[in-house]
């Protein structure tokens, strides 16, 4: 029951939900607002959205048990909640990445210009 | 699988929700904390670093909104909250909810008594195994053409069942009468009914010679028998006929009438021509063979007709049975009670539209009232679905409280309702609240609730954030909400128009059934059935003097002024059926002879009775000597209609089968002996009376006089209790000889009018609940229109409009609601009304007088109804409606 743009906030969280997960790859343990802060640098300030729908998403993975969470301190000696990268996650995130892969290779021959097949 | 997961997870978290609740709070807090400490080491300002933080994160409050929707199953946890919520509403406006609940109350209290009537009555399946391959004829056939269709149908298995019965059963302390039924041999085998102890009649037990047997009734096996086990095995004497008792029928089994207390085998002789192709018409039932269909069955049954007619000693008419048809048993059983069942149903459902309206209004004017609560939630982040499902849980709450107390109503209505009816209404004594009844009332006040909060809700929903909360309280005064309520208004005056003008023309019918002159006097007269065994009758004299005796032995007993005889009493279903020849009248081809009711009576009656002697001279004595001359009275409508300007006096008249003529002596005046509204059933001709004496025919083509009399006792008052006496009376002179049903004759009268007067009563309740929820309705929606309308008036006023044109103003606002309403209620009355025809007398559906009045009354009661807020505006203070904001 979507309040103000069901349609875009659906499409950007399936793919958000591999972002969180690469993330949490790439970095190991990271609180909410690190992972926002990660995927928006990554992304080069492309993806300039609100940090509040990263939560919805987190709670998502870790219903499913991809990810899980717990209690810690930050560097500069904040509580923060922490996430991590479950097995099932590890292996969901293999799945997942190689289907990105597939759509996006399958995608590219056909928007490369000028190369005709027959 | 992963969902599955998800799905447990989230069902988990439906419980320790302030812990979560906690943790969210903690994580927003420490996210905006490391957003805000990154901002201000680049360089920004506390307030600027804090500010920029909320607008990326997007709001604290709508970000944890968010992701309650994704924790737990926040739909059924919003439903216990939203009813948790609309709780604390309803407690909180004690006079709100009351008002509303009773009137929801009392439109489903109506709507389950009357479905629990229909529930049983159409709906529930027959007693009977496989009760949906049970048919019935929709005619009536004597003994033999029974035993036509019985050996040839190869559709069904067909049986039948005398259609009223009555036993004497003797032998005992006091003999008593009682109620049975004959039935074709394999009559409880096709209906598939079992014995609760002993058996049923066995093939061949319905021939003569074989079939002295009966089953007892479970209660008559209680009351007479005490429950005694042995009786089985052991003989009773019933009509001076010894009879072995083989079993006992379980205490829910009382078929074909409720009041059948006995079966036993139907007496199927052949050699009898008068009672085996004549008389005793019986209904016939079956049991459709397996893969039969009722169409078959009715195919077969026209193509068994002319065989039928064919088996005849003599000619019949050639239409006879000619529009017989197979109907399915459940239908056969209810017949025109349907009509009545339905359009019972139909004023129920108006009445709760009524009261949806009613409640409707009420919930409009709370919800404009409620402009700023509803702008709050909104502004706290609740969708406007959110909000209207809110709105709705209140009022499906609402309802539901109301179908409850509604429940409760229509248990204790449906004692009323049962008792209202009329005794013979079908499957009466099964009817009771059920299973489906409750299933009915709940699924009721659901779409109740969601009917009359629907509208509501989704229009304060669509409250306009800014300015309600700017306007801080003020009462939103949308002119939608105003529209809507009017219309409500509108359509409520008009849904009570349609129910008191069916009230009302059910009531004219009935006021002009009740003074309908039915030919006899009422008052004072005591009745009572006398039956001996036709046996003791057939000893030539022998009845003559037990009834002359006991005449003069009643006729003694104190109060009693007068007393006499007769074969059946009117109204009260029992004659005798005579085809006459008639002097001077040809029968056309095709046509059936004359049908004559015979009233055998003792000269006494026809001055007890008050039956007026038009012309000629009435029995005397010595009419009923053994060598009198044969004569008959005739009544007024009989002898216009065969001897039509012509001196009836002098005529002659015989039944066809005696060769001896009957003289025609005088002419008196027309008796309702079938109904109030007839004098004869459709199928007779018209009515003749017999002195009762030696010469006196039975229809069933006995040679001996009737035994069965009912007396007549003329009393000084009407309080006179004479039951033991009678039956002492009796008992002196022969102790085989029962007293049966004592009442007066008003009872027998009253009790004709049971039905007419059954469905009035009910309307009546349901018009004046009508004209009650109306009143309130347009009380509450002129009253809230003059509160919204205060300042308005106190313009108006310090402009110099005076007290009566306010008064004027308001009540006019209100004509205008109750006359379009009449106008559209007596428009839906004509069409509606129309389908009632059947149940009215003496005057049509579209009856002017009644239209005028109730057209007269609603619009006097909706002006009744607004002349208290009316009366309030005129009374106003224009200096305080002024300041009123």
């Amino acid at each position: 029951m979507g309040d103000k743009a069901p349609d875009k906030k659906d499409v950007w969280q399936g793919t958000l939900a591999l972002m969180v997960l690469k993330t949490l790859q790439a970095m190991g343990p990271l609180h909410g607002y690190g992972i926002a802060r990660r995927i928006e640098q990554t992304s080069g300030d492309l993806l300039a959205v609100n940090y509040g729908t990263l939560y919805p998403a987190l709670l998502k993975l870790e219903q499913e048990g991809y990810i899980n969470s717990e209690w810690g301190v930050s560097d500069n000696n904040r509580k923060a909640k922490y996430y991590k990268l479950t097995r099932a996650g590890r292996k969901q995130l293999g799945k997942e990445e190689r289907e990105w892969e597939q759509t996006t290779a399958i995608l590219a021959r056909f928007l490369a210009p000028g190369e005709e097949r027959s | 699988m992963r969902r599955m997961r998800a799905w447990f997870s989230r069902l988990g978290e439906v419980f320790g929700k302030t812990r979560r609740e906690q943790e969210l709070a903690a994580e927003m807090e420490s996210h905006l904390q490391l957003h805000i400490e990154d901002n201000v080491r680049a360089g920004m300002s506390p307030a600027k670093a804090r500010r920029e933080a909320l607008m990326k994160l997007g709001g604290v409050e709508q970000t944890k909104e968010n992701y309650r929707e994704r924790r737990g199953l926040p739909l059924v946890e919003t439903i216990f909250q939203d009813a948790r919520c609309a709780f604390r509403m309803l407690r909180k406006n004690p006079g709100f909810t009351a008002i509303a609940v009773l009137t929801i109350a009392l439109g489903i209290g109506a709507n389950t008594a009357i479905f629990s009537l229909v529930s049983c009555v159409l709906l529930r399946p027959l007693p009977f195994a496989n009760p949906g391959q049970l048919v019935g004829m929709t005619s009536y056939y004597p003994k033999g053409p029974f035993v036509v269709m019985r050996d040839r149908s190869k559709t069904m298995d067909v049986v039948a069942n005398s259609d009223s019965a009555e036993f004497n059963l003797t032998g005992v302390d006091v003999p008593v009468r009682l109620t049975g039924a004959s039935v074709s041999a394999d009559w409880f085998g096709v209906l598939g009914a079992r014995t609760e102890m002993g058996r049923t009649f066995q093939l061949e037990e319905d021939q003569p010679g074989k079939d002295a047997f009966v089953i007892l009734s479970h209660s008559l096996w209680q009351r007479q028998f005490r429950s005694d086990p042995d009786v089985l095995g052991h003989s009773i004497m019933l009509d001076g006929l010894s009879r072995e008792v083989i079993g006992v029928m379980p205490i829910d089994f009382r078929f074909p009438s409720p009041k059948t207390e006995l079966w036993v085998p139907l007496h199927l002789d052949p050699r009898s021509t008068g009672d085996y192709w004549g008389s005793s018409y019986m209904p016939i039932l079956a049991r459709l063979r397996p893969g039969a269909t009722i169409e078959q069955a009715r195919i077969e049954l026209a193509a068994l007709r002319p065989q039928i007619l064919a088996a005849y000693a003599w000619r019949m008419p050639d239409d006879s049975w000619k529009d017989s048809n197979v109907t399915s048993l459940q239908e056969w059983l209810v017949g025109d009670f349907r009509t009545k069942l339905i359009i019972l149903l139909g004023a129920v459902g108006l009445l709760l539209l009524i009261a949806c309206a009613n409640v409707a209004n009420l919930l409009l004017a709370r919800s404009a009232a409620r402009g700023k609560e509803i702008a709050v939630r909104k502004a706290l982040g609740a969708s406007r679905w959110r909000l209207i499902r809110q709105l709705t849980t209140e009022s499906v709450l609402l309802a539901m409280l109301g179908g409850g107390l509604g429940l409760g109503a229509a248990v204790y209505g449906l004692g009323i309702l049962k008792a209202t009816l009329p005794a013979d209404t079908p499957r009466l004594a099964e009817v009771g609240v059920d299973g489906r009844v409750l299933l009915f009332t709940a699924v009721l006040a659901v779409l109740t609730g969601l009917v009359f909060g629907a509208m509501p809700a989704y229009g304060a929903s669509k409250v306009d954030l800014t300015k309600s909360l700017r306007m801080g309280g003020e009462k939103d005064e949308s002119r939608g909400s105003n529209k809507l309520s009017s219309s409500l208004v509108v359509g409520e005056v008009a849904i009570a128009a349609v129910l008191v003008i069916a009230a009302g023309l059910l009531v004219k019918s009935l006021w002009k059934l009740s003074s309908a002159n039915p030919g006899f006097r009422q008052e004072y007269i005591l009745t009572a059935r006398t039956t001996p065994n036709q046996s003791f009758c057939a000893v030539a004299g022998r009845c003559q003097a037990f009834y002359g005796d006991l005449l003069n032995r009643v006729r003694a007993l104190p109060g009693v002024k007068d007393a006499a005889a007769v074969n059946g009493l009117p109204l009260s279903g029992t004659w005798e059926t005579i085809p006459s020849d008639v002097e001077a009248y040809t029968v056309a081809p095709g046509a059936h002879v004359p049908m004559l009711m015979e009233r055998v009576v003792t000269p006494e009656y026809l001055r007890i009775m008050s039956i007026p002697l038009l012309q000629g001279r009435a029995f005397e004595d010595a009419d009923s000597a053994s060598n009198a001359q044969r004569v008959t009275l005739i009544s007024k409508s009989t002898a216009e209609h065969y001897w039509p300007g012509k001196n009836p006096i002098g005529m002659h008249v015989k039944p066809r089968w005696k060769s001896d003529w009957w003289t025609v002596i005088g002419v008196v005046g027309d008796v309702k002996e079938n109904s109030l509204t007839r004098n004869v059933p459709d199928w007779m001709d018209g009515e003749v009376y017999m002195p009762y004496g030696p010469h006196a025919i039975q229809g069933r083509g006995d040679e001996s006089a009737p035994a069965e009399l009912t007396l007549l006792l003329r009393t000084s008052g009407s309080q006179i209790q004479i039951g033991s006496e009678l039956q002492s009376a009796v008992t002196e002179l022969n102790r085989d000889v029962p007293v049966s049903q004592i009442q007066t004759l008003r009872g027998w009268v009253s009790e004709a009018a049971a039905g007419p007067r059954s469905t009035a009563s009910l309307f009546s309740i349901f018009a004046a609940l009508a004209l009650a929820l109306g009143s309130v309705g347009i009380y509450g929606v002129i009253s809230y229109s003059v509160s919204q309308r205060t300042r308005e008036i106190g313009i108006r006023m310090a402009l110099g409009a005076r007290r009566q044109e306010v008064l004027f103003l308001i009540v006019g606002q209100c004509a205008k609601l109750a006359f379009l309403g009449v106008v559209i209620g007596l428009t839906g009355a004509l069409l509606l009304t129309r389908l009632m025809a059947t149940l009215l007398y003496g005057v049509g559906a579209a009856d002017p007088a009644t239209y005028a009045g109730v057209a007269i009354l609603l619009v006097v009661v909706a002006l009744a109804a607004s002349y208290l807020p009316a009366r309030r505006a005129m009374r106003m203070d224009p200096t305080i409606a002024l300041r009123h904001e």
